[in-house]
């Protein structure tokens, strides 16, 4: 199950230029074969991903299986990447692809467990993980490209430009994506909000 | 970074969202997740790839492909009862032309007989 939980991290997705010259050197040798090289840039991007998976997925375990996936597409592709690319980049499509994929294999599997709609009886906010509770009910009702977009952009920190080049869509849409995620969450969460 | 997302009420819901997403901290945790991954892509199985996706179509697939064999047959099955009964309704009752044939046929009999009494005459 989970661990300990971190303060978010924030970290930018670029990096300084000679890491970059670093981790081209890297990517190279993994094109090369190098399993070494390769776990050097699993250890590298492991956490990045995560927080990109996580923030389209709902669980932290399909979280996981998306990173797995992510990093076997990759591995199996890298011959294709071109390393005067940033590599950050092209491994974080890849992952965010991953992790759509299995939302979308979720939603067909589970089309018929999910209620259509979750009952929100009044409680104190005060009590422990209410908050948490509401909210996690609340991302549900976001499309997955809204909930994936605010995470992405208040969570981990990622600029509307980052957020656009990984899911694959204008940054003007990754904006309008944030508003109206924030909007329904404010509504879904006007009770609780307006009584602390 | 970007912290006038949220007006100042919604730093609650900032800090749950961030609480509900956070990354597992701990080395522990990254070095056995690295491990997983790596054999994960050793082993290389993707699971759910489109090939998986296939996989669970055949079943479905195999049942519909079954039950329209089925449907063919009792068509195929009702559509020949059909043509042998239509085949005995023929041979025992018989058509029109066959009854004007046996008319003339008898018409012609009796010209005959016509001729022979008039020749024994």
């Amino acid at each position: 199950m989970l661990a300990t939980l971190a303060p978010p991290s924030l970290v930018p997705l670029t990096v300084p230029a000679e890491s970059t010259i670093s981790e081209r050197a890297i990517v190279i040798a993994a094109q090369r074969g190098s399993d070494e090289a390769f776990a050097s840039l699993v250890r590298l991007h492991q956490r990045r991903a995560y927080a990109i998976t996580r923030a389209i997925v709902l669980s932290h375990e399909d979280a996981e299986d998306a990173v797995q996936e992510g990093f076997l597409h990759a591995h199996r592709a890298l011959d294709r990447f071109r390393p005067e690319q940033p590599f950050g980049a092209w491994l974080y499509r890849i992952m965010a692809n991953a992790a759509l994929d299995l939302v979308r294999r979720r939603k067909v599997r589970d089309a018929d467990e999910l209620p259509e709609s979750i009952p929100m009886p009044f409680r104190d906010p005060a009590e422990s993980g209410e908050l948490r509770e509401r909210l996690q009910r609340a991302l549900t009702r976001l499309t997955d490209r809204q909930r994936a977009v605010i995470v992405m952009h208040d969570v981990e920190g990622f600029t509307h430009g980052e957020i656009g080049r990984t899911l694959g869509i204008p940054e003007g849409t990754a904006r309008s994506d944030l508003h109206h995620a924030r909007a329904m969450l404010r509504r879904l969460l006007q009770d609780i909000r307006s009584t602390s | 970074m970007t912290h006038e997302r949220w007006t100042s009420g919604d730093t609650e819901l900032t800090n749950a969202l961030r609480a509900l997403y956070a990354a597992p901290a701990g080395e522990s945790y990254w070095d056995a997740f690295e491990a997983r991954i790596l054999d994960h892509v050793a082993r290389g199985d993707v699971h759910g790839g489109w090939w998986d996706e296939l996989a669970d179509m055949i079943r479905p697939g195999l049942i519909a492909a079954a039950a329209l064999i089925l449907v063919a047959s009792l068509a195929m099955v009702h559509s020949r009862q059909r043509d042998a009964e239509s085949a005995y309704a023929t041979l025992i009752t018989p058509t029109p032309t066959s009854m004007e044939a046996s008319t003339r046929a008898a018409s012609v009999g009796d010209g005959d007989v016509a001729i022979h009494l008039l020749l024994s005459r």
